[in-house]
């Protein structure tokens, strides 16, 4: 990180560094962030770089360089939380409001605004572009997307992450941890159109082995589908269809689907690897 | 007690009443002369045309909201019954940089306790340095004020969590969503001396986004203020309007992700204050128009 912090621009636009650059480690997040430290403890995050920019007027833009250990991680965490147009920055990119958020190999990028959003919007952007080119190649995708159903898929709805805390802030299921969720496993959320008017959604684990599977498959049953037939699949409120099954150490989950004949569209088109 | 909520039952529930049943939070009717009261109190100059917060006008908020809910024709009489000339207050207040405790709520605060008869050099306000500020160290009453918002982790960040910097370690209380909150309530250097509890509800926050949870845009100018006595229930009413405004602005199912668990188990675990609506009683005063619960 310290030949990294002598890269990046201590003036941009305007904007000047503010007081002292600071790196944070598993340990230490705690007295960056309030309540997001497990968001991040969550992948395998390894530290933060935090450099703070005062502009003309009053307000403050604030850099974090998060190491994510891996390009597949660094993909999780950006990708949990994306909402906002594509901004062109670094392997994948979107900026709103003031918040800018990028990814680049195993390095994921937040740049945020307090203050006049508006007024620091084009000192973030251009902080952004200046950043990205420092952070080394681009970094491959989790192969567990590689499983995905291509048809109705929408790109940009597609989370990877581990643990429960960060399928909650996504898609809440429940108040426990009903599915076994953890740093050994391995997720998938993704949103899917399956008509014009219609959604549905995949959530696909990998568990360590099939033991953990099955207790996780058989918790989610009795607790969030007790109706389901022999087949996993139920009518749930508002008329949607949610549907659970196993493959080998994979749980798929098929939440609110228009049809039960779409769950299994959706199931049987799942690209399971080849034992 | 632990009570498992799934996203059916969140969908489930149609309208906020069937909500609140659902999280746990309508237990066993009691009598009126038991429950917890809280005022909600709005007015649509609390913020000014630029978004600045309007000192009078908020001011003018805490006076009729105290006197209220303790049932006084005079502030000043209001606070007297709240703390004694010779206390020692810490205004436990919340230095958020995204979403602070704004400074006109702790001035309102600290005019009267001057008025009900407190020494100046007897008041503190602090958030982070309040287990070692020789004020809150020798404090004999706390008032808790903070502002209203979601959270990655609790769900909500209101007045039950805004004492977690009463605790020795900060990540002791982040296991299982933060479900333990209630008990620094009963800390040695807080119990039994929160006389007030004010949730700023002038710039709600219902959503976040980024590392530090905020962006603006999920920010509304909503200008009211929950105050009460019972940390618990003065949270519970803020629950409901933050469930309230993420099911106008985000549909079923997305009232507050995670489940805030701490607000019920406060009750139920820790026995500081009522989680129960049926042992609520909630009185609304001021502007009207969108209050949403």
């Amino acid at each position: 990180m310290k030949g990294l912090a002598q890269s990046i621009p201590k003036k941009i636009l305007g904007w000047v560094t503010a007081g002292q650059d600071a790196v944070y480690d598993r340990k230490t997040i705690y007295d960056y962030m309030d309540g997001g430290a497990e968001v991040y403890l969550a992948f395998d995050f390894r530290n933060v770089f935090v450099r703070k920019y005062k502009g003309p007027s009053r307000g403050e833009i604030a850099l974090d360089i998060y190491d994510m250990g891996s390009p597949e991680e660094a993909f999780g965490i950006f990708s949990c939380d994306r909402q906002d147009p594509e901004a062109g920055i670094g392997q994948e990119s979107e900026y709103g409001s003031g918040l800018l958020r990028f990814r680049q190999g195993r390095f994921f990028v937040s740049i945020t605004a307090s203050g006049d959003e508006q007024r620091a919007e084009k000192a973030i952007l251009e902080l952004g572009k200046a950043v990205a080119p420092l952070l080394g190649p681009p970094g491959s995708l989790p192969d567990l997307l590689k499983c995905l159903p291509e048809t109705g898929l929408k790109k940009d709805r597609i989370s990877y992450f581990h643990a429960v805390i960060n399928l909650n802030n996504r898609f809440f299921v429940a108040s426990e941890n009903i599915l076994g969720l953890g740093r050994e496993t391995d997720c998938v959320f993704a949103e899917y159109a399956a008509s014009p008017a219609e959604t549905g959604d995949l959530l696909l684990i990998r568990y360590q082995n099939e033991d953990r599977t099955r207790v996780a498959y058989e918790s989610f049953l009795k607790i969030y589908l007790p109706e389901a037939g022999p087949g996993g699949a139920a009518l749930t409120e508002k008329r949607k269809w949610t549907m659970a099954r196993i493959h080998g150490n994979y749980l798929a989950v098929v939440f609110e689907a228009p049809s039960k004949e779409y769950t299994e569209v959706l199931h049987s088109a799942i690209k399971f690897p080849q034992k | 007690m632990k009570s498992l909520m799934t996203r059916r039952d969140f969908i489930r529930g149609t309208s906020l009443a069937v909500l609140g049943t659902a999280i746990g939070f309508a237990q066993n009717p009691q009598s009126q002369v038991n429950k917890s009261r809280v005022i909600l109190i709005r007015h649509p100059e609390a913020l000014d045309e630029n978004s600045e917060f309007n000192g009078p006008v908020i001011q003018q908020m805490l006076d009729e909201a105290v006197m209220k809910l303790l049932d006084q024709g005079d502030p000043a009489a209001a606070f007297r019954l709240l703390v004694k000339p010779d206390d020692i207050v810490g205004i436990k207040s919340n230095v958020w940089s995204y979403l602070p405790t704004p400074p006109e709520v702790e001035n309102a605060i600290k005019r009267r306790l001057l008025d009900a008869g407190v020494k100046e050099e007897n008041i503190g306000i602090d958030d982070h340095n309040v287990r070692t500020n020789p004020i809150f160290v020798k404090s004999t009453a706390l008032i808790n004020t903070r502002p209203l918002r979601t959270h990655y982790l609790a769900g909500m960040s209101g007045c039950i969590k805004n004492y977690i910097m009463f605790g020795e370690s900060q990540p002791d209380y982040h296991p299982d969503n933060c479900a333990d909150l209630g008990s620094l309530f009963n800390l040695p250097q807080v119990k039994g001396k929160t006389r007030l509890n004010i949730l700023c509800a002038l710039t709600p926050q219902f959503h976040g986004r980024g590392p530090h949870h905020f962006s603006r845009r999920y920010v509304w100018n909503y200008k009211g203020l929950i105050v009460g006595q019972d940390p618990v229930a003065v949270d519970t009413i803020g629950l409901r309007l933050i469930m309230a405004k993420r099911r106008q602005e985000f549909g079923p199912g997305q009232e507050l992700p995670p489940v805030p668990k701490h607000i019920q188990l406060a009750d139920t675990k820790y026995g500081i204050g009522a989680s129960d609506l049926n042992r609520i009683d909630l009185i609304k005063l001021g502007w009207s128009e969108g209050v949403m619960i």
